[in-house]
């Protein structure tokens, strides 16, 4: 597999390689972040002119919907789609493709090394502007920003694993370095058999990143132990998740959750009078709407092996729950209870889906 | 504490050989302990593992889920999907610091009548070293 | 509004009662609550409680009396909206059990609409409202609830909006009597006493044989202050209305308003009167299928995703504005901070303005959608006139 590098920025060389797929007529349309001219907002946009790239950022460290999540639903129209997806977006989709929810047979993968992205409420109300000089200094070091997400700063998956394409983004935050795309498949071969630059056969070294991997993995660490602290035991988890309104905004983001009727939105937890009245005798009281607890663990059994730790949960909650560090940390241990890693590989089945005749043999 | 515990606890049955083993404890005269609900299933694979948390969420002591022994599933593969639900479940509760040993999975089959009265027995013991289930009073959940 | 309210006093079922608060409002509040449960004339109350974590309220239904003294009826902060509360216990058939609830007069009002939407269930249900200073930023409370409690305290001592209160409870004509079966009322009362004005025959009939003192001679003093306060809140309200009349005006205002959505609907969710378990914005008629999008991207060079985002929210509009209680849960529940509640009840006023409605009365009058008159809306008549005739005489 090759590489081609170019004398500009990653943005830039990333805008350019949009550019050419359009124009050279390889996809119908391309998936970026992009700044609302107008406005100043992000925004996630799917571009069929390139005219309309100068307003594509596509490698804004901002995500104000898991692109991954949106890219899956345009896939089965069946028309060509590069997309530039964050390591975790690219996950979800490989992890929506499992549940036929996606196709990749017409789609352009293009994932970069990430640094974590910013809460919405900093790139909502302009903040994140003032912040950004000081956020690519420190990924540019190698170092974790202290601005971003959580889950974003223990997130051990931000080299993308297996997509058509990836870029180094590390270099956008060294002005004057190149740009460097890395061709993983023949895919990305076939279609940018016509694109300028220079190529030779470099491969992407990931131990150049290896400073980074171990001050996330001390993060991780960190940020999951004060998880465990907080949220241990029937009173942790209800100091956690007791101020929760069941609005289900953190289902409704969540890539993985791509149910149109959620088990617990449907008539399952629907009650009569009866439920309410034998509650009422057996405990003297309930909580109004019910049930607010089990929605919580309910998805944690249902999705959590295929979280990818996106924190687009966290993001939305009005109320401020650490959902992502909850989910993806409960999400690592039952998805290492099957050698599982969501979105590493889509010969990997979900989970649930298929079993060994021995195994798991110290229960029943 | 001048009442003593008596542990209630949901039992989700199959049909075909966990609850046929435990109408054979019945019927062979075996006793048992009487914290055992027992609902039957068709299959142990149809308890959703969301039944699992209903169960513990509404105040059952204990639950406990019966399936036939893998290889034996009278729909052939059923039980090893409920071993991997189960296993999931389990593996939430501990995460969260819950009592994960409320939560027991036990394949026992239809001509094992002994094995279901010592199970039921032996988890009624082990529910009374946990004590009361404290969502019993939770009004918060 | 403000003589929609005094009319409303003024209806109210017989005399009003006077409530000694000696023990503090909350105190007497709920000691007469219990005793309503003790008496039997009622089964089980539905009260806010502070959660475990304390930043925050919950809904608790109960019928155990000795949980009471944990019980906070006047709640500084809304993070559930009482509407919805209502909905989840008698969306179903309704049975023997006789509740009473105390909520915020916006959160009776949207009990009442979703009533007449078929969701809530108001037989054996009594209603129960309190004067309301408004309610602290739900944010901004679970951040610093201490505080929060303090400026809300010095809220209600007031009678008036201030601080970080949310900005629809700054408009709010509806902060005192609505349409309950009972009103806690206390703004211009000096200390020591609260009013406990029946609402309703029911109302009425609960607190009978309470043994509260009858007491007219407080109305006049309450009825003053709260006139006075209306009147304070009708200019904030022409303002704030104003204000948002501009910002949203045409596409560009309401493109550059809703430019940081992110689709994530928690307003609708969080929203009282959104009942639908599946939302049409959501479902397959509303033109969000891939191949629809994708050439929708072919057409105009690119679109924004998620999809139909100011479509969602001009629908939403269409669909709800004319039983919006203006409670502002919307916009607390934004996470990038949109003012769709602003937005909202401005909306909603000129709508319900239409058809002469107003959301959370329960006079019978049934939702404009409803009903019709044969001859009504002389302007979009006109409307459809003269386009009727424009396209004939181009034949």
């Amino acid at each position: 597999m090759s590489s081609i590098s170019m004398e500009k920025s990653a943005s830039m060389g990333l805008k350019d390689l949009l550019g050419y797929l359009l124009d050279s007529d390889k996809v119908d349309s391309v998936l970026t972040m992009r700044r609302i001219p107008e406005t100043g907002a992000w925004d996630l946009a799917l571009i069929s002119d390139s005219g309309n790239l100068g307003e594509a950022e596509p490698l804004a460290p901002v995500m104000t919907v898991n692109a991954g999540k949106e890219l899956s639903s345009l896939s089965l129209s069946g028309k060509r789609i590069a997309a530039v997806l964050k390591p975790c977006e690219l996950r979800a989709l490989i992890e929506r493709v499992k549940r036929e929810q996606g196709s990749l047979e017409n789609v352009l993968t293009i994932s970069h090394t990430c640094s974590g992205v910013f809460p919405l409420e900093q790139a909502a109300d302009g903040s994140m502007d003032e912040l950004l000089p000081k956020y690519e200094k420190v990924s540019s070091m190698g170092e974790i920003p202290s601005s971003v997400r959580d889950t974003c700063k223990a997130c051990q998956h931000f080299i993308p694993m297996d997509s058509d394409i990836l870029l180094s983004a590390a270099a956008t935050q060294r002005p004057g370095e190149g740009c460097v795309l890395y061709l993983g498949s023949e895919k990305a071969e076939e279609a940018l058999k016509e694109f300028k630059g220079n190529r030779d056969d470099r491969v992407f070294d990931p131990s150049s990143l290896d400073r980074t991997a171990a001050a996330r993995k001390k993060e991780r660490d960190r940020l999951f132990t004060s998880m465990e602290n907080d949220c241990s035991g029937l009173d942790g988890l209800l100091n956690v998740f007791g101020k929760c309104v069941g609005c289900h905004g953190c289902s409704r983001v969540c890539p993985i959750c791509y149910c149109a009727l959620c088990d617990f939105e449907s008539m399952n937890f629907d009650y009569n009078l009866p439920y309410f009245e034998e509650h009422l005798s057996r405990k003297g009281a309930l909580r109004l709407p019910a049930d607010t607890v089990m929605f919580h663990l309910g998805r944690l059994t249902h999705m959590s092996f295929s979280c990818v730790g996106c924190g687009m949960c966290s993001d939305v909650c009005p109320v401020g729950i650490p959902v992502a560090a909850v989910f993806s940390r409960t999400g690592e241990r039952t998805a290492s209870l099957f050698d599982y890693v969501p979105g590493r590989s889509l010969k990997e089945e979900i989970p649930v889906m298929v079993f060994k005749e021995e195994e798991f043999s110290d229960l029943g | 504490m001048n009442k003593e515990f008596v542990p209630r606890i949901t039992s989700f049955l199959c049909k075909w050989c966990s609850y046929t083993g435990a109408d054979l404890a019945g019927t062979s005269r075996l006793q048992y302990s009487t914290s055992i609900i027992p609902i039957q299933v068709m299959c142990s694979s149809r308890v959703d593992p969301v039944f699992l948390l209903k169960a513990f969420l509404s105040g059952s002591d204990g639950v406990l889920l019966g399936g036939c022994h893998p290889g034996d599933c009278h729909y052939e593969t059923g039980n090893y999907h409920t071993r991997r639900r189960f296993a999931i479940v389990k593996e939430v509760f501990e995460s969260l610091g819950l009592e994960s040993g409320r939560l027991k999975l036990s394949w026992i089959s239809a001509s094992e009548g002994p094995k279901f009265a010592r199970i039921a027995n032996e988890f009624t013991e082990e529910i009374k070293l946990l004590g009361e289930n404290p969502a019993r009073k939770s009004i918060f959940l | 509004m403000i003589s929609g309210e005094e009319d409303r006093m003024d209806a109210a079922a017989g005399t009003p009662y006077m409530l000694r608060v000696e023990n503090g409002p909350e105190g007497s509040v709920l000691e007469l609550l219990g005793h309503v449960i003790g008496s039997g004339k009622a089964d089980a109350l539905i009260l806010p409680f502070r959660v475990p974590s304390g930043d925050s309220f919950a809904w608790i239904l109960f019928s155990d009396v000795s949980l009471l003294k944990e019980a906070v009826p006047f709640p500084a902060t809304m993070p559930v909206q009482g509407g919805k509360a209502l909905r989840s216990l008698t969306r179903k058939e309704r049975g023997n059990l006789k509740v009473i609830a105390l909520m915020r007069p916006c959160e009776i009002r949207a009990g009442i609409e979703l009533s007449k939407l078929g969701q809530v269930n108001t037989e054996n249900l009594i209603l129960a409202s309190y004067d309301c200073p408004g309610a602290v930023k739900l944010e901004d409370y679970v951040s610093d609830p201490a505080s929060c409690d303090s400026s809300f305290s010095d809220m209600r001592s007031r009678g008036e909006p201030s601080g970080n209160v949310r900005s629809t409870c700054s408009t709010c004509m509806d902060f005192s009597m609505v349409d309950a079966d009972i009103h806690f009322g206390y703004f211009g009362i000096e200390d020591g006493r609260m009013l406990v004005v029946p609402g309703s025959p029911a109302g009425r009939a609960l607190l009978e044989d309470l043994n509260l003192e009858e007491e007219e001679g407080l109305l006049p003093q309450w009825k003053a202050e709260i006139s006075r306060l209306a009147e304070k809140r009708a200019a904030t309200r022409e303002e704030t209305f104003r204000e948002t009349e501009k910002r949203i005006s045409g596409f560009d205002g309401m493109l550059a308003t809703f430019s940081n959505c992110i689709g994530c609907h928690n307003c609708q969710s969080a929203c009282p009167i959104c009942y639908c378990r599946l939302c049409y914005f959501d479902s397959e008629v509303s033109g969000n299928d891939p191949e629809a999008l994708m050439t929708a991207a072919e057409k105009r060079g690119g679109i924004s995703l998620p999809p139909d985002r100011i479509m969602f929210h001009t629908g939403r509009l269409a669909h709800m504005s004319l039983s919006c209680v203006s409670c502002g849960q919307c916009s607390d529940a934004c996470p990038v901070s949109i003012p769709v509640a602003d937005v909202f009840s401005f909306v909603a006023e000129r709508t319900q303005r239409t058809f002469e409605y107003k959301a959370g009365k329960s006079d019978g009058e049934a939702l404009p959608l409803r009903r019709f008159l044969k001859t009504e809306l002389d302007g979009v008549h006109d409307m459809v006139k003269d386009a009727e005739s424009e396209a004939a005489s181009h034949e």
